[in-house]
């Protein structure tokens, strides 16, 4: 708009701007790297500094010494990966189906699911947990991850963009002789690739961060996952803060990580469940 | 999938005389197939849970023994209910600037962004990070940032001059401002993204006209930007009221200060009703509110935007 020539004042201006704001945005991330290497001495100034007088490492082995922090790990991870192959998995099956097949009553299943968006979990919440309790799954890991595989979300999201794909395809498919099911497996689950890859991220950012579940359906120690165990042991067994950060880094940054690789199609795919 | 399970629906078709009729019930029979997983664990997880919660809504229960129909007496309490109260105004006076503010700090910072401006991607990288991270870790890297004593956001106020910073999370009325800003550092990103969406779906030639007629950059974003942007507005501001509501994670673990909590929400109050003080039946009779404020809070807005949201 302004900057036909190479040096504009309201652009220099518009960086000023965001500098100082991204400055304030990546601040909270620097103070908690740098306070997770402080030693506790560095802690208790009226005037803290960013930079640790002296670095200590041992901070990190000490999240593993203080809880089972490798143990919440694990299962933060295998909760995690089985949460969203299998809304993945099941989304897109079912989005298929509701996008390209046509069979009775599909529609009105399709608005029912969609209304179980509008409900929030907390009226869910001890109806699942007395089902868990039933079916004797309390404080495992079917629990954990069984009653989160069913996404709406996901299903809405998937079929809106299977929508876009023409019925051509299906048709042809189908004279040549090929199921329904190898249809989907074959054309439409390779050509919804994007859509797969952003929606797989958005259930394993959630799956890996969920807390209310996780914290209702687990009691035992050896059962919590990251989130939890975080929470229920500040100021219990994590009673050093330089500890307690370094395990919330421990936590965060590899999911940080993985996005800085995929950001550009990842926050396109974010920006396309937005608006449809 | 296996040959055998494939040729299953076929055999509905094999005695059909009408050809198309057949090709019809087949791909019925694989869309049930196809979508009964789905369907199935939404029945089991969410219809039949439905059910129950809304039976139980009406018990008295305390999970041990059998529950106890009580008629209306959970609704009729939860409307005297103290602490609900103060619950439910904290998670309104949290709710509200959150999603006022929010709205505006992600526009202008898409509408920076969505300038021929360098470094895009590396700025639209950064405000995004917060959204990724983990909100139990985001409270816990906050609560720390706000210590009252030892944190640097006081030693920075007392290094400006000012000479009693506020105890922040510790009470109640501070503890909303901190929380409003964390959630607004947490969520701003998040809006950014879907309104640079927005942005990019406005045609140049627009601005371009615009720009012929003499318009200035205040009145084509008035004029133009705002107008068309306002479904995206509409679609945040539903989406956020629908998310601030249920704030729990966050809220939780940054208020909860020496084992009491400091700035109780809904939610919250929910899980300890049900989970700690084991009065189950009232703790859904709270959910059931919080789901009809949230549907009353999301007609309203559907109502209004007949008012303000344009659709070209």
């Amino acid at each position: 708009m302004s900057a036909r020539r190479g040096f504009s004042w309201s652009h220099l201006l518009l960086h000023i701007v965001l500098l100082t704001v991204g400055v304030i945005f990546l601040l909270p991330f620097v103070w908690s790297i740098s306070t997770s290497l402080k030693p506790m001495s560095d802690l208790f100034q009226v005037k803290p500094s960013l930079i640790p007088s002296e670095i200590r490492w041992q901070n990190y082995r000490d999240v593993f010494d203080s809880v089972p922090f490798l143990r919440f790990y694990f299962n933060s991870v295998v909760v995690t990966i089985a949460r969203t192959i299998g809304q993945v998995a099941l989304a897109s099956v079912a989005a298929f189906a509701f996008s390209q097949l046509r069979f009775p009553g599909r529609d009105l299943l399709f608005f029912i699911l969609l209304a179980g968006l509008m409900v929030p979990d907390q009226v869910l919440i001890v109806p699942r947990f007395v089902l868990m309790r039933e079916f004797g799954w309390l404080d495992t890991y079917q629990g954990l991850i069984i009653p989160l595989i069913f996404s709406s979300f996901g299903v809405f999201m998937l079929r809106q963009f299977m929508l876009g794909i023409p019925r051509d395809f299906f048709e042809a498919a189908m004279l040549e002789g090929a199921n329904p099911f190898q249809i989907f497996r074959d054309i439409y689950l390779p050509l919804a690739a994007p859509a797969l890859a952003a929606f797989g991220f958005l259930a394993l950012l959630a799956s890996w961060n969920e807390f209310l579940w996780a914290l209702t359906v687990t009691s035992s120690t050896d059962m919590r996952v990251l989130p939890v165990g975080i929470a229920l042991f500040q100021g219990q067994f994590f009673t050093n803060t330089a500890v307690l950060l370094a395990a919330a880094n421990l936590a965060t940054f590899p999911l940080l990580i993985v996005f800085l690789f995929f950001q550009k199609r990842l926050v396109e795919g974010i920006a396309l469940t937005g608006l449809k | 999938m296996t040959e055998t399970s494939s040729s299953l629906p076929i055999a509905v078709t094999t005695h059909q005389p009408n050809a198309r009729f057949g090709r019809r019930a087949r791909e019925a029979a694989w869309g049930y197939l196809l979508i009964a997983p789905v369907m199935t664990g939404f029945a089991i997880f969410f219809l039949i849970a439905l059910g129950a919660s809304l039976y139980l809504s009406f018990t008295k229960w305390d999970m041990l023994t059998s529950p106890v129909f009580v008629g209306l007496d959970n609704y009729r309490t939860v409307l005297h209910d103290h602490e609900f109260r103060t619950a439910l105004l904290n998670t309104v006076a949290i709710t509200v600037p959150h999603i006022v503010l929010r709205l505006i700090c992600a526009l202008a910072l898409a509408i920076a962004l969505n300038s021929n401006i360098r470094f895009r991607a590396f700025y639209r990288i950064l405000f995004f990070l917060p959204v990724l991270t983990m909100p139990v870790a985001i409270a816990t890297i906050w609560k720390w940032l706000y210590d009252p004593a030892f944190g640097p956001i006081n030693s920075f106020l007392r290094g400006i001059g000012v000479d009693n910073p506020p105890e922040w999370l510790s009470q109640p009325r501070s503890a909303t401002v901190a929380v409003v800003i964390v959630l607004l550092w947490s969520g701003i990103g998040y809006d950014m993204v879907i309104y640079l969406a927005g942005l990019q779906a406005i045609p140049r030639d627009f601005y371009e006209a615009a720009s012929l007629d003499g318009a200035g950059g205040w009145q084509r974003f008035r004029d133009i930007t705002l107008p068309l942007l306002t479904p995206t507005i509409f679609f945040l501001s539903v989406i956020g009221v629908i998310y601030s509501l249920q704030v729990f994670d966050l809220v939780y673990v940054m208020t909860k200060i020496d084992q009491t909590n400091k700035l109780p929400t809904v939610v919250y109050y929910i899980y300890d009703e049900g989970f700690r003080n084991f009065r189950m039946g009232y703790a859904i009779t709270v959910a059931w509110v919080l789901l009809g404020m949230i549907l009353i809070f999301t007609i309203i807005q559907f109502r209004f935007q007949r008012r303000w949201v344009f659709y070209g």
